[in-house]
């Protein structure tokens, strides 16, 4: 394995970007970063949002111009001037969203944008054996000839690196490829990725799952506002090394966990079902305490979080809070209960973008700041600033449009509307995805101190660390069951057995 | 040394942001500014107060809708089509009743009909979540044939001659009651959109639906809210206008919700809703209204107007598109 592995390091480089420099207003968002991809290998590149990944990415696949460096391709410097171009100069980008047309087959799906065909008709013949070539090259186990809206999310993942791959191109980008995969797909991924590597693909693996780029990867690229930081072969390096490189500090002070008194329970759901998603949800959450809910995506999480919060409607179970029972059919119901919700999609469903920093705090409570419909203004202006300032989103300046601020700050203005609400228990969905390293800190700390002043807190996450550091327990749900309830110190491994269903309890 | 460099950056967004802010606001006054020049001089008519006060009275009937479509605009509530309907029913039961009840419980009753109809509008596009094309088409289309079996396809005829005498008389000697009825209403819908929870949560439901429900915004009742308010404007200004012509039609209303629509984009307030503000459709209406004027006082025919109408509306809608996705692009 080692000699295979050192014989890759010796390949022939194919990419080499030069002192890449690209500024937009109002960021430098790379700065003169070098980058060395060569034939034959799984190239990682790490980095915190905004580490400029993305932007490299971009600019590989002409999407952006550099302002500064070049790009050498098999060592001639080719200018991409346009996604179009970098594809034929043998770059094949797969992004984190599936591009495919869920009605058609995985053959027409492969075939997309050069379909054979003579006088504008298909030939049918020629497009399916093109795409069984393909696959079977990649050695994909899929059928050509399946409708790809009732594939499963890794099948597809697997027909759009399929169709990437039919141009034979000499680089394959691969942007966050098992962000929705379970841990049994993530292998068949890896397979893939393999099959692409040994077939002398250049393979460029973006991806913020350390675990599996010390499984794949042959060289890893740290980048870090902007900068190149580090660029060296996997062999001898951690996890804990990355992360260093990537945030320059250690994964305990990202997760603090507050010490505090655990009181009575407040909120407690029972029987809580709803066909098809989840059935005979049943917990109870007390003051003080983070409860943690783990699962795979799909597992239902979001669902039974939805439903408490009345933005989905449940077929039955009961929701008490302290100790009323209580029917929540809107979250205008829930805002008036004590229940505030910090949704999983950030940009859909919690913030206006097109609307100021004070405008998204006070959007929740707006009624109680107006008198006779006509909003105190002052009162407003006074309340926004004291949340911003208390949830250190930066700048504090409310008038501005929450779209000009970043992931992390964002998030704290989401956080900031749902304090404002003063909620007796909150509801936190993947609170810190998509946020630097900072920031998620930052957000912990504020959630210290809610539960520091005695707010339940349900905490839905998909990073088990992050569960693990912060939860008192851990309700794990499978197939829209829970499927333990876990005490505090237990180990990843009891979290993911539980999530994928093998223990029964 | 990246600090300063990233707050000088972070400045120059600012200032080209503001730059852009101000050319927004300042492109449509702007042409107003030079259709009025050009208007002074291809015609020596233009220029005066008979002709200033008779582009103020056709903006008036105009502007009290466009603060409603403003509403429905705002909320990405599309646009109400029913306006033609619902202004026609006001000016009918207004001179109809007229003799019966009395000239202002006749108005109010007209009112409150164009109202009820705003209000099965928002019912069907906000709780039910019916097309607002379709929606308002289809009850303006039953509102017109009500309003045609109630007068019997004849024209009413008013009878209260003192009140067309009011309306159009000048207050002070300069401007016309039926004026200063649209600006009052102008002033209280800026109001109504820019410091009161309704108007908060009017730009939140067009800007994202999604996060207004999620933050407690009632998304519903908002959006309903916005086509009953232009249902009610509507029928006001069908009732000024009725009583103001002493006649109504069925027809009488045919044409206002284009204008509105057209005053309403050009003046740049977004079809994909959240953005925009009154006093910019204002805006957009007077560039319409001295454009308007200037053709008919130039003698060209009704289709050439129609046809300049179809272009700035076609070319305003294009630019909001083609502004959103540059701004999204990033």
């Amino acid at each position: 394995m080692s000699d295979t592995e050192s014989s890759r390091v010796g390949n022939p480089v194919v990419l080499r970007m030069d002192g890449i420099s690209k500024s937009f207003p109002g960021i430098r968002a790379l700065i003169t970063v070098d980058l060395e991809v060569r034939a034959g290998q799984v190239h990682a590149i790490v980095g915190e949002n905004g580490a400029g990944k993305s932007t490299l990415m971009r600019i590989l696949n002409g999407v952006y111009q550099p302002d500064e460096g070049k790009i050498e391709l098999d060592g001639v410097v080719v200018r991409l001037t346009s996604p179009i171009e970098a594809k034929k100069h043998g770059i094949a980008m797969v992004y984190q969203e599936l591009n495919l047309v869920p009605d058609l087959t995985v053959a027409e799906n492969i075939c997309l944008g050069a379909t054979p065909a003579i006088g504008g008709f298909v030939r049918r013949g020629e497009q399916r054996a093109e795409a069984e070539r393909v696959l079977s090259q990649l050695d994909a186990g899929v059928n050509p000839d399946d409708v790809v809206g009732t594939l499963s999310v890794s099948q597809q993942q697997i027909v759009e690196i399929a169709k990437a791959y039919r141009s034979q191109p000499r680089i394959v980008v691969l942007d966050e490829p098992t962000s929705s995969l379970s841990e049994h797909e993530v292998q068949a991924m890896f397979r893939l990725v393999r099959r692409l590597r040994d077939k002398g693909a250049a393979v460029i693996y973006i991806s913020h799952r350390l675990r599996e780029v010390l499984e794949i990867a042959d060289q890893v690229t740290v980048l870090r506002d902007g900068r190149m930081i580090e660029s060296r072969p996997i062999a001898g390096i951690t996890t804990a090394d990355m992360i260093r490189l990537m945030v320059g500090r250690e994964l305990t002070d990202i997760f603090p966990k507050r010490e505090v008194e655990i009181g009575d329970p407040v909120l407690k759901v029972s029987g809580l079902s709803r066909a098809g998603a989840f059935h005979d949800v049943e917990f109870e959450v007390r003051s003080g305490e983070i409860l943690g809910m783990a699962g795979l995506v799909g597992a239902g999480r979001t669902e039974v979080a939805r439903a408490i919060f009345g933005l989905d409607r449940s077929d039955s179970g009961t929701v008490t809070l302290d100790g009323q029972e209580r029917t929540i059919q809107s979250p205008a119901e829930a805002v008036r209960t004590g229940i505030a919700y910090v949704p999983e999609d950030r940009k859909r469903d919690g913030l206006v973008q097109q609307m100021s920093i004070r405008d998204n705090i006070t959007l929740a409570i707006l009624p109680s700041l107006a008198s006779a419909g006509w909003i105190r203004a002052g009162e407003q202006q006074r309340l926004a600033v004291e949340k911003a300032t208390a949830m250190t989103v930066n700048p504090p300046v409310v008038d501005r449009n929450v779209d000009t601020l970043s992931g992390g700050n964002q998030q704290k203005v989401v956080l900031a509307k749902w304090l404002a609400t003063k909620p007796r228990v909150l509801i936190l969905d993947e609170p810190t995805r998509g946020v630097d390293v900072g920031a998620k800190s930052d957000i912990h700390h504020i959630i210290g101190d809610f539960v520091a002043q005695g707010t339940a807190v349900i905490l839905i996450s998909s990073e088990l660390p992050e569960v693990i550091a912060v939860s008192d327990r851990i309700l794990v749900l499978h197939e829209g069951a829970i499927s333990a309830v876990l005490p505090r110190g237990s180990s990843e491994q009891d979290v993911m057995r539980a999530a994928t269903g093998e223990v029964e309890q | 040394m990246t600090q300063t460099t990233s707050s000088q950056a972070e400045s120059r967004v600012m200032v080209q942001n503001r730059f852009s802010n101000v050319l927004q606001w300042i492109a449509v006054p702007a042409g107003t500014v030079v259709l009025i020049v050009a208007g002074s001089l291809l015609s020596p008519k233009f220029l005066t107060m008979s002709n200033a006060t008779n582009v103020l009275i056709n903006m008036s009937i105009s502007g009290i809708i466009v603060v409603g479509m403003t509403f429905v605009f705002i909320t990405r509530g599309m646009a109400d089509l029913s306006v033609p309907a619902t202004a026609a029913i006001g000016g009918i039961l207004a001179l109809g009743l007229g003799p019966a009840l009395g000239t202002l419980p006749a108005a109010l009753v007209g009112i409150l009909a164009a109202t009820a109809a705003g209000c099965v509008n928002g019912l069907l596009i906000g709780y039910a979540r019916v097309n607002p094309v379709i929606t308002t088409l289809a009850v303006g289309t039953i509102v017109l044939g009500t309003a045609q079996a109630f007068v019997g396809g004849v024209i009413v005829y008013g009878q209260d001659p003192q009140i067309k005498e009011f309306l159009t008389s000048r207050l002070f000697g300069v401007v016309p009651v039926i004026v200063l009825v649209f600006a009052a209403f102008a002033v209280a819908g800026h109001l109504l959109l820019s410091r009161t929870v309704l108007g908060r949560w009017s730009y939140a439901v067009g800007s994202n639906p999604d996060a207004a429900q999620a933050s407690a915004v009632p998304v519903r009742r908002t959006k309903a809210a916005a086509f009953a308010l232009t249902g009610g404007l509507a029928g006001l200004s069908g009732v000024l206008l009725g009583l103001t012509l002493q006649t109504a039609r069925p027809a009488i209303g045919t044409g206002y919700e284009f204008n509105a629509i057209t005053a309403v984009v050009v003046g740049g307030v977004s079809l994909l809703g959240g953005s925009g503000s009154v006093p910019r459709a204002m805006a957009g209406l007077l560039f319409v209204q001295v454009l308007t004027n200037i053709m008919v006082l130039q003698g060209v025919p009704t289709e050439p107007q129609g046809l300049a109408k179809g272009l700035l509306i076609a070319g305003a809608v294009a630019l909001d598109v083609w502004l959103r996705n540059r701004g999204g692009a990033k």
